[in-house]
């Protein structure tokens, strides 16, 4: 029999409880999502009322279901759900997804009955995702149990583990639509009655798809053994933790949100960074660092190389380097005379690059080109961003060589960010992502993520 | 070393008592190697006299009590003693105030003297354990929250990053014609701060306030070792 996670991630049949005709439903989403990702293995449907969704038959009980179906998506009310877990138990179903909500996260009620579910939990000896969950995401499998509406979800490598819905939901419609980059598995946590943080942590640790992983966290389950999974999987694979509630008016919204109790932030930031784990502190990090990282390697360090063609920028963001603990070194010999041969005499060429003169001279491509080429050369340099200043009137240069170089020169990242027109901007983030090269619409924004990345670095060489 | 600990632990709880006295407190700290001021417990004003002399002046005299964790809040400290007479009016002074039911003692301590304070302590996190802190001491711990933790046990990699965490880190460095602190007594006291704890679980808090930097060498000034509500 295959093991819990892979009857969870990679699954060969699935049973949706509380399947639904009516279009928007969860009970119909969910089935939808399945189709839309193209999951090849079987799917069963269950309602009382029985005929057929779309082309799938519709079983009327689980007592007719076939015998050990991988995984359950339960889409019913809370109520139901402790007599519908002993009867998918007494048909060898034993991975179960519990979207309900009404639960701990709401009232009394909610915790007598989440107590009630701990109990059949542990009487039937299932293992729960949830409940308060919006399910989960297993690209390589082409599978999820979300019900919310997702749409084709990218192949990437990198994993999300979630104490919220937004991963297998609205977020990940976010990333599609807005980042360009592809997840590999994603799982939304929901109330953690049976499965937690640490479990799912761990499969990913393991799990060949996955290269890292970033955690939304509101509260840790288990701290001790938390930290010790994370130093485990930190050693091999960058793993990140937004911990929502860190300020005293955050943990209050955590307590309202999923019921859990914020531990003292300050603590638990000290804590994750002995286990490796390096700590996000805004949201969107959440994306743009995954970004990066779905793209790009790992830089190896955090001296900066970067070309502007604006004097302003180059002073600008090396302050912002400078406040963010990355360097920007001095170059090489070689590189100040490759860059100066292209540039007017009057313009020093150094670190950061004012590419100003040589844009003049041979024109944006040829410029950026050989620029992009000497600092990606540059054993003084880990990670380079080009700026690029886009206007109708300067035209749009065929932006591939920078695709091309991110290959030759594979083993340092490049980020691209702008100042310019719009649309033109967007436009150039749309080739330059779809071919793998990580853009940033606002100028700071790759420096803030190389800064992280650094820190990554650095905590990972120690746990 | 948690042997000889636990017995000064063991008969404080048995006492009732809800936290070590200073004088106790510091036993625990000097057994795990962190370096502790000079000191003498005394009863009386000839003991006083004999243990300033022992110790050498300037001295300071504080009330010692497991009951008194506030006691320079409640006036009952006196630094800076440089002779005889200075006690002797300490010792009235401080009597009257602490009043006939004070049943305590009286700590006659060294003088340490350094501009410069830290602090290290430990909170039992209920979750994570024994969670290590340091930070700029006295009253800037309060004001300025510069602090960072980290869970026990600590490797020594562990402490150093604690030292580089603060914001006030250059507190530490050669400033202002003051030496560099030692950091292998600071990074030893955190990690035995740590093992004190993870040794003895009845203990709640540490506190180790201020931590005076005495040339280069910190030494524990005051100490409070709390336990527990059980």
């Amino acid at each position: 029999m295959p093991s819990i996670m892979e009857r969870f991630f990679n699954p060969k049949s699935v049973v949706i409880v509380g399947a639904s005709g009516t279009v928007g439903k969860p009970g119909n989403v969910v089935i939808q999502n399945m189709l839309d990702n193209k999951y090849r293995g079987e799917i069963f449907l269950v309602n009382p009322r029985g005929g057929k969704i779309g082309k799938l038959p519709v079983i009327t009980s689980i007592n007719k279901l076939p015998e050990n179906i991988d995984q359950a998506v339960v889409t019913l009310p809370a109520d139901l759900v402790p007599e519908t877990i002993r009867a998918l138990s007494k048909k060898g179903v034993n991975a179960i997804i519990l979207a309900a909500s009404g639960f701990a996260e709401v009232d009394q009620l909610g915790e007598k009955r989440q107590k009630e579910l701990l109990q059949v939990i542990k009487e039937t000896g299932a293992r729960v995702i949830g409940p308060n969950t919006t399910g989960h995401i297993s690209v390589p499998s082409n599978f999820t149990s979300s019900f919310f509406p997702l749409g084709k979800v990218p192949r990437g490598s990198v994993s999300y583990i979630a104490q919220t819905g937004n991963f297998c939901g609205i977020s990940i419609r976010h990333l599609i639509s807005a980042e360009n980059y592809g997840i590999a598995r994603s799982c939304g946590l929901g109330n953690k009655a049976d499965l937690d943080e640490c479990d799912i942590l761990e499969f990913y640790g393991q799990d060949d798809e996955t290269k890292s992983i970033f955690m939304y966290l509101e509260s840790i389950s288990n701290p001790t053994r938390f930290l010790r999974v994370a130093k485990r999987v930190s050693r091999n694979k960058p793993v990140f933790l937004l911990k929502g509630g860190a300020t005293e008016a955050g943990a209050a919204a955590a307590l309202a949100h999923t019921g859990s109790l914020a531990a003292d932030g300050r603590i638990v930031e000290g804590a994750i960074m002995q286990a490796g784990v390096t700590r996000l502190t805004q949201y969107s990090q959440l994306f743009h660092v995954a970004k990066a990282l779905d793209m790009m390697p790992i830089p190896r360090g955090n001296r900066v190389s970067f070309l502007s063609p604006s004097g302003a920028f180059t002073v600008c963001m090396t302050d912002v380097c400078r406040s963010l603990g990355l360097e920007v070194p001095e170059l090489e010999d070689k590189t100040c005379k490759r860059l100066q041969d292209f540039a007017p005499p009057f313009i020093r060429m150094r670190n950061p690059v004012d590419i100003f003169g040589s844009v003049g001279i041979h024109g944006y491509d040829v410029a950026y080109k050989d620029a992009l080429e000497g600092v990606l050369i540059d054993r003084n340099i880990d990670s380079v961003v080009a700026i690029l200043m886009l206007t109708t009137e300067t035209g749009i240069p065929d932006l591939k060589f920078i695709v091309d170089l991110a290959n030759k020169y594979s083993t340092k990242p490049i980020y691209v960010t702008f100042m310019g027109e719009h649309r033109h901007n967007m436009a150039s983030k749309e080739f330059l992502e779809a071919s793998g090269v990580p853009c940033y619409l606002e100028i700071e924004r790759p420096f803030e993520v190389l800064s992280i990345l650094a820190k990554c670095r650095q905590y990972m060489r120690r746990s | 070393m948690a042997n000889r600990t636990q017995k000064i632990i063991q008969n404080a709880l048995s006492r009732g008592q809800s936290a070590l006295s200073e004088y106790e407190s510091k036993r625990v700290l000097a057994a795990y190697g962190i370096p502790i001021s000079k000191e003498l417990l005394v009863t009386s004003a000839s003991q006083a006299r004999a243990a300033a002399k022992k110790i050498g002046y300037p001295i300071v005299l504080k009330a010692c009590s497991p009951n008194e964790t506030h006691k320079t809040e409640k006036g009952l400290v006196v630094v800076n003693l440089s002779n005889q007479k200075e006690l002797n009016l300490a010792w009235l002074s401080l009597g009257k105030k602490a009043g006939k039911s004070y049943k305590g003692a009286w700590l006659v301590q060294e003088m340490v003297k350094g501009s410069r304070e830290i602090m290290i302590g430990m909170h039992r996190d209920p979750g994570f354990g024994p969670a290590v802190m340091f930070g700029l001491g006295g009253i800037f711990t309060e004001i300025l929250q510069d602090v960072v933790f980290r869970v026990a046990p600590l490797r020594k990699r562990d402490a150093s990053d604690m030292l580089r965490g603060i914001r006030a880190k250059k507190i530490l460095n050669e400033i202002r014609g003051l030496p560099a602190a030692n950091r292998e007594i600071l990074t030893h006291t955190l990690m035995a701060v740590g093992q004190i704890a993870l040794d003895h679980p009845d203990i709640a808090e540490i506190d180790i306030n201020p931590m005076i930097i005495r040339g280069a060498k910190a030494v524990a000034v005051d100490g409070l070792i709390m336990f527990s509500e059980s």
